[in-house]
């Protein structure tokens, strides 16, 4: 049993208060993929791959994402971007590591000023960020599928910022996954 | 500023350097700076980290190493509050420490499990400590450090001392008195003028080129060192050899009694069953409330040894302990503290731990995990206590074995030469 909207466990099949939420403010649901549950196997995961910047971990969900994303078979594959400073610092986008071998497209990238890491924040702070993203160059998706890529959906604040960007770009439906949620 | 005293820490080169600290590379040749080896983990862009050291956090080329030499800022007004007294041959080797001390040279003790090696060390790290020295004492496991922090803080109740290790809460301090694990070594450059390595040849610094180079990297180029080992690996008997390194020998426990010898039964399967001579063991030490420590060479073994005597003596309380376990400290302490009667553990337990009074059954001694110098290990266990200076120490094997043979010559030679010195059963 799960949300709707997005995935998540729970005892109905229903909209959770998130995907409630965003509904609530006129966006479209994202319809979320998510492989795995965010317990505390994938909080150390993270913490070894993203944050202690092991780059090479990047491998071991390779194989399951790639085919997931496959199946859901979207015109477009986008991955979430990381800051111009993330990729200084740590090296590498986690989401791109995550997908390696599949062919997508990075049309957004996080506007300047954007420095800090959402996993900082609280759950109100983050829901309450601005659009964090640009898009690269203006492009035409018009009648376009979209799948939009990230490493962790928590509130999903990110996600629908993301495909805010992409509606306007004239996407026909924007679809969403992430390796944990 | 102080933070970075005598340290080497990783700082991206995308972030401002503070001022009048020195950045120096991550990598010289693709070697790491921190670590000296040579492991490669790639990044896109053409860029690489470290996986040699990844566990203290990730070196890579986007980085640099801040550092700032020692400059031993401390007032050197330490006082011992220590008043126990050494043995005769105690002092012997506690002034040969004096001695390292002033040389600045390298030096071995090779003393006997419950020879009194940490109250050794006391003299030496005083005088150090009133010369304005910074001294770190590190061991391969953590175990062995949580062990000494009461007993230095005790020794050295004024002295300022912070204790870093992978699990540890405690945020760094600059401090004349560091103890540490052996990896923490890594963060440091050049800072300590005393370095004591504590369990020398255990895992896993033995043998281990990455942690050799923490140590040598964390010292002075003007420095002592003191290894303090009860089982040296083959290396470190050659450099004594050699003599590339002084050593100072102490065969004979504090109390003054030999070592407990290592005895052996002969038994079955025990891992089918448990046998009747084992467990007509633990029916006595049930009957005498004595309290004991089981090792078995498995982890997988916990459980069924465990449940097995539970299920036999359900009034004796007791646990079970292994590296990965999430109580682990909880449940070491649980024993120090007499709580329980009993512990089946793995080899974490086969040094640096007091448990007074125990006796110890080794389950499987014949297996590989217990090499010769953890079962002579093992055995020192036993007779720690000036109360209780002997014994029992027995090892349940399946067949005759050479190392378990090792093992029980390794304890007589040195029962041979304590015995010299004045040392009875």
């Amino acid at each position: 049993m799960g949300c709707l909207g997005c995935g998540r466990q729970q005892t109905n099949n229903q909209l959770c208060h998130d995907c409630y939420r965003w509904q609530q403010k006129g966006k479209k649901l994202l319809n979320h993929t998510a492989l795995y549950q965010y317990n505390d196997a994938m909080r150390q995961f993270m913490q070894q791959y993203k944050f202690n910047g092991d780059y090479d971990l990047r491998v071991i969900f390779n194989c399951v994402l790639s085919q997931k994303i496959n199946i859901l078979n979207a015109d477009i594959i986008v991955p979430i971007p990381v800051s111009d400073h993330t990729m200084v610092t740590r090296g590498f986008n986690q989401t791109t590591g995550l997908i390696e071998g599949i062919q997508y497209e990075q049309l957004l990238k996080v506007s300047a000023g954007q420095k800090s890491h959402q996993s900082q924040f609280n759950r109100k702070i983050r829901m309450m960020r601005k659009q964090p993203f640009m898009l690269i160059e203006q492009v035409s998706l018009e009648g376009k599928e979209i799948l939009l890529v990230d490493d962790v959906y928590t509130t999903g604040n990110t996600l629908y910022h993301a495909a805010d960007l992409l509606y306007e770009c004239g996407a026909k439906n924007v679809k969403s996954i992430s390796l944990s949620r | 500023m102080k933070s970075y005293y005598g340290r080497q820490l990783v700082h991206a080169k995308a972030n401002k350097v503070p001022e009048n600290i020195i950045s120096s590379a991550a990598f010289i040749g693709n070697v790491c700076q921190r670590c000296g080896q040579n492991v490669h983990g790639k990044l896109p862009n053409d860029h690489f980290y470290c996986r040699a050291c990844l566990a203290l956090g990730r070196v890579s080329s986007l980085d640099v190493l801040l550092s700032f030499p020692e400059p031993n800022h401390f007032d050197g007004n330490d006082i011992l509050s220590w008043n126990g007294q050494l043995t005769q041959q105690q002092k012997v080797v506690s002034d040969e420490l004096l001695e390292t001390l002033s040389r600045q040279r390298e030096h071995l003790v090779w003393a006997v499990t419950g020879a009194g090696k940490t109250e050794m060390l006391f003299p030496v790290i005083h005088q150090a400590l009133s010369q304005q020295y910074r001294i770190a004492i590190v061991s391969p496991r953590v175990d062995v450090i949580l062990e000494l922090t009461p007993r230095l803080q005790q020794a050295f109740s004024q002295t300022d001392k912070v204790v870093l290790h992978g699990a540890q809460t405690e945020e760094y301090r600059y401090t004349p008195l560091v103890l540490a694990t052996t990896h923490q070594m890594l963060r440091f450059k050049s800072a300590f003028d005393l370095l004591i390595v504590d369990e020398v040849d255990s895992f896993p610094y033995a043998g281990d080129q990455m942690l050799a180079h923490a140590v040598k990297n964390a010292r002075k180029i003007n420095s002592a060192v003191i290894y303090l080992s009860a089982t040296p690996t083959k290396t470190l008997q050659q450099q004594v050899k050699r003599q590339s390194l002084t050593t100072s020998y102490l065969p004979l426990r504090f109390h003054q009694h030999l070592l407990p010898v290592l005895k052996t039964a002969i038994v079955g399967p025990w891992r089918k069953k448990l046998p009747l001579k084992f467990l007509r063991q633990i029916k006595q030490f049930s009957q005498t409330k004595r309290r004991f420590l089981i090792f078995v060479p498995k982890v997988s073994d916990l459980v069924s040894v465990y449940q097995n005597i539970k299920k036999d003596f359900p009034d004796m309380f007791g646990d079970h302990v292994y590296a990965g376990d999430p109580k682990r400290q909880e449940k070491v302490q649980n024993m120090r503290d007499q709580m329980i009667q009993y512990l089946v553990t793995t080899t974490i337990l086969e040094r640096g731990v007091t448990f007074p009074g125990i006796d110890v059954l080794i389950l499987g001694a014949d297996e590989k995990i217990f090499s010769e110098n953890a079962l002579v290990q093992i055995a020192g266990r036993v007779g720690r206590n000036k109360d209780r200076p002997t014994g029992l120490v027995k090892a349940y094997i399946q067949h005759t074995n050479f190392k378990v043979m090792a093992a029980q010559r390794q304890i007589r030679q040195m029962n041979k030469r304590g015995r010299r010195l004045g040392g009875r059963v």
